[in-house]
C-alpha cells in the first residue's frame, strides 16, 4: 500500500507567510502617511487580507493575525509574545514595516489542527 | 447504554479568568514603575512568561499565545487589530489594557482548543 506523504502541506512555512503579510501591508498602507482617521480601517484591512490569503493556502491550520500601527513620534514601543503549543507543527512569523510617518508590525501565528 | 457527555466547562475559554490572571501579572510587574527604556524588554518578556505559566496551570487542554505591547506615553497614536480563523465554539481571546502615568500596556491572550 502506498502512503502519500505530503510534508509541505502540513507545516507552517515562514517564508510563504511572510510574503503574504508583506503584500497585505503594501496594498493596504503602501504609499500612505499616518492619518488618525484612517488607521482603524488600515489595521482591519491588513489583518483581514492576511487571514484570507492564509486560509486560501488550504492547510489544516487555525490562524491568528495581529497588526500594530504606530505613528512615528519618538515614543518607545516594545512587544513580546510567548506561545504554549506544539513545536513540531505550529509556527509564527512577524513582519516589521515602516515608512516616513509610521511603523507597522504584523504577526501571524499558525496552529495545526 | 449510557453515553458519557464530557463536561462543557472544560472546552470553552473563560475570558474573565484569563483577564484577571493577566491583570495581576501586569500589576505585579509594572504597577510601581515609570517607563524605562533599559528595562522594558525585561518587563514585556516577564509579563508574557508569567501570564502563560499561570494560564497553563489552569490545566485545560488549550494551546495559548500571549502577546504584550508596552508603549511610552508621548502623544503618538497606536492602533492594533487582530483577526482569527478558528473554531468559535471552543477557542477564544481576551485583551487587557492597562496604563499608568508614563506608559500604556496591552496584553492579548489567544486560546486554541486542542482536539485530542
Amino acid at each position: 500500500m502506498d502512503e502519500f506523504q505530503s510534508g509541505e502541506e502540513t507545516s507552517f512555512v515562514v517564508d510563504e507567510v511572510s510574503n503574504i503579510i508583506k503584500e497585505a501591508i503594501e496594498s493596504a498602507i503602501g504609499g500612505n502617511a499616518y492619518q488618525h482617521s484612517k488607521v482603524n480601517q488600515w489595521t482591519t484591512a491588513v489583518v483581514e487580507q492576511t487571514l484570507s490569503q492564509l486560509t486560501k493556502l488550504g492547510k489544516p491550520f487555525k490562524y491568528i493575525v495581529t497588526c500594530v500601527i504606530m505613528q512615528k513620534n519618538g515614543a518607545g514601543l516594545h512587544t513580546a509574545s510567548s506561545c504554549f503549543w506544539d513545536n513540531t507543527s505550529d509556527g509564527n512569523c512577524t513582519v516589521r514595516w515602516e515608512n516616513k510617518t509610521m511603523y507597522c508590525i504584523v504577526s501571524a501565528f499558525g496552529l495545526a489542527i | 447504554m449510557e453515553e458519557f457527555h464530557p463536561h462543557n466547562d472544560e472546552m470553552t475559554f473563560n475570558a474573565e479568568e484569563a483577564h484577571s490572571i493577566v491583570k495581576e501579572c501586569i500589576e505585579g510587574i509594572l504597577g510601581k514603575v515609570d517607563y524605562n527604556h533599559n528595562k522594558v524588554n525585561q518587563w514585556t518578556a516577564t509579563i508574557v512568561e508569567q501570564s502563560l505559566t499561570h494560564l497553563v496551570k489552569l490545566g485545560k487542554t488549550y494551546k495559548y499565545i500571549v502577546t504584550c505591547a508596552v508603549m511610552q506615553k508621548s502623544g503618538a497614536g497606536l492602533h492594533t487589530a487582530s483577526s482569527c480563523f478558528w473554531d468559535t465554539t471552543t477557542d477564544g481571546t481576551c485583551t487587557v489594557r492597562w496604563e499608568n502615568r508614563t506608559m500604556n500596556c496591552i496584553v492579548n491572550v489567544f486560546a486554541i482548543a486542542v482536539v485530542l
